[in-house]
């Protein structure tokens, strides 16, 4: 708005009380934001303070010390855990972009008999609560021995009705044309899909790729059904945080390490592909 | 059409033994199929299912043998049971309390962030930040925020451990899930906010009516869509509420139930009392609670020509 004020040999002067309004109204409005990070920064410090410290409110530690962090690394094995943690939130991913987009080109695109019946189906699917099939699905794995394996978690999770209607919302708004050309070129359905169709659906595939990533990497109630009375071998890190925080239990120092821990990489992705949570979320919810 | 690529010099189309109908349809059905099987295993068969185990004694080793027909057994238990009935009070009375906050901040801070000032992503990316931290660490650093010597208490003057009070757990949960979900409100919020055309705000603005006027009798009638979206959504997400229950107690629902909600009630007659039968028929009666103020919603206030 006044960014072009430097070529201006004028400069028109603004009320002092404007100012002072403008001031007090971003003053306010930091304070509210203030509200939503220092939270985080307060963790951050507590978990370099020592225990005797940490009951303190004091946000900078006396003295700094980095045992909380030696401690837990010492004693839980949260290499394993972030090992878990990244293979099945990669694999669960990958399986979704893959899946998700050829069955949304398929109800966006393709001509089949019963198409309409099927994606009532998945409409259907988007309204089972988790908990309702938390115990049917409990006993059908243990069933098939698939308790306590990641394999069972992956095969839950493979494919959401959520991520294939995104994908078809997606598709429906590509213009035929491309397809078209396509096949004049002799390209055959799957071909089209995998090297016209899908390349040109990469803004979605970026949505769907971080906010899955994310949830998977956060879920907490399928992990913990699946795994939570296996071997500790296959926790997640959110399962090991919550072990962590249930033995530990008023050791600040060491569970707010933990918890940095299991922030940190969805903060990382946050930073750089901040717009991707946003459009993601919004076009998903208002378009869907 | 797939004549149009028979001209000289163009490849040929494939041609098959199938007719081009045939084909399409049969990628159709194998590009549906995985998805397709995945949603019938795990999502719609599950209902049933969830359904048959409800009307039978059923542990930890499956389908009581002795237990040949099938009953309303479990229903009446849960009718019985006074734990049940304070689990279905929590999860109602922290829905009402977190559904209408959540919308009010979500609301407000999209408002902040669409008006005219400076730095809008970067108060966009703090208002959102806490609801991109998983619940089980975010539930944590609640804890010792709001622990008897805590940064809150420190403020207040108090000594009072919210999260381990019977009287205020349930309440300190609904903050924490404000204070965390208000910023994914936002952004649907935000989203309607920008799809409201500005000539009516400049209608406003010739006829010099106020900002809070303008607002009251413009803008919040116009996102109708947007609340009822947030209701319905954020809602069935109050309704489910676990994680931070199950945080907070160490998985045991306390002090005196106090956290119990309707999901950890369920979560501990399967797995700590192993009652596969009730835990079902419990998933049944929030199910059922939870279609119902759906739909009651739906008729309601959804029921208006934008949706």
């Amino acid at each position: 708005m006044s960014a072009h004020a430097t070529t201006e040999p004028y400069v028109p002067r603004v009320e002092t009380s404007v100012i002072a309004g403008r001031v007090f109204k971003y003053v306010l409005l930091l304070a509210v934001a203030a509200l939503f990070f220092v939270p985080f920064i307060w963790s951050i410090t507590t978990s370099f303070k020592s225990i005797p410290d940490s009951v303190n409110v004091n946000l900078i530690p006396h003295p700094w010390t980095t045992s909380a962090w030696h401690d837990i690394w010492a004693n839980y094995d949260f290499k394993t855990y972030i090992k878990n943690s990244l293979f099945l939130a990669v694999t669960i991913t990958v399986l979704n972009i893959v899946l998700a987009g050829l069955g949304g080109y398929a109800f966006a695109r393709l001509r089949f008999p019963g198409r309409n019946v099927l994606f009532a189906l998945v409409l259907l699917t988007l309204m089972v609560p988790d908990q309702l099939r938390l115990i049917p699905v409990f006993v059908m794995l243990t069933n098939w021995h698939l308790i306590a394996t990641f394999k069972g978690y992956i095969l839950i999770s493979m494919i959401t009705a959520t991520n294939l209607f995104f994908m078809r919302q997606y598709f429906l708004t590509i213009p035929k044309d491309y397809e078209e050309a396509a096949k004049l070129d002799g390209a055959g359905y799957f071909k089209t899909f995998w090297r016209v169709m899908l390349p040109l659906a990469l803004p979605a595939i970026a949505a769907l790729t971080i906010l899955q990533f994310q949830g998977t990497w956060n879920d907490f109630f399928w992990p913990l059904i699946i795994f939570g009375q296996g071997s500790p071998k296959l926790y997640t890190v959110q399962l090991g945080l919550a072990l962590l925080r249930f033995n530990y239990s008023t050791l600040w120092p060491q569970i707010l390490a933990g918890s940095l821990i299991a922030i940190t990489p969805i903060f990382i992705i946050f930073v750089f592909f901040q717009r991707y949570f946003i459009s993601g979320l919004t076009t998903a919810g208002v378009k869907g | 059409m797939a004549a149009a690529g028979d001209t000289i010099g163009v490849r040929t189309p494939r041609r098959s033994l199938l007719g081009g109908r045939t084909r399409e349809s049969l990628w159709g059905y194998a590009f549906v199929l995985v998805p397709m099987a995945v949603f019938g295993l795990f999502f719609i068969y599950p209902f049933g299912y969830a359904v048959y185990i409800s009307f039978y004694k059923w542990g930890i080793l499956g389908k009581d043998p002795t237990d040949h027909t099938a009953s309303l057994h479990n229903y009446s238990v849960l009718l019985h049971d006074p734990i049940f009935h304070t689990a279905i009070k929590n999860t109602l009375e922290y829905t009402a309390g977190v559904v209408p906050l959540e919308m009010a901040l979500g609301l407000s801070m999209a408002l902040i962030v669409n008006a005219a000032i400076r730095g809008k992503a970067f108060f966009r990316a703090a208002f959102y930040f806490p609801s991109i931290a998983s619940s089980v660490a975010i539930t944590t650093i609640a804890i010792y925020l709001l622990n008897s010597d805590g940064l809150l208490n420190h403020l207040i003057g108090s000594h009072t451990p919210w999260f381990s009070t019977a009287s205020s757990a349930i309440w300190a949960i609904v903050g924490l899930n404000a204070w965390t979900t208000s910023g994914t409100v936002m952004l649907f919020y935000l989203a309607a906010l920008q799809s409201i055309p500005t000539d009516v705000y400049e209608a406003a603005a010739i006829d010099n009516t106020s900002a809070w006027r303008t607002f009251w009798k413009i803008t919040f009638p116009l996102l109708r869509p947007a609340h009822f979206f947030v209701l319905v959504i954020f809602g069935i997400g109050a309704l489910k509420i676990f994680d931070q229950a199950y945080i907070v107690s160490g998985g045991s629902g306390g002090p005196n139930y106090a956290t119990t909600t309707a999901v950890l009630y369920i979560y501990r007659e399967a797995f700590a009392s192993f009652d596969f039968g009730i835990a079902a028929a419990a998933g049944i009666v929030l199910a059922a609670i939870i279609f119902t103020l759906t739909t009651v919603q739906w008729a309601t206030i959804g029921r208006t020509r934008n949706l």
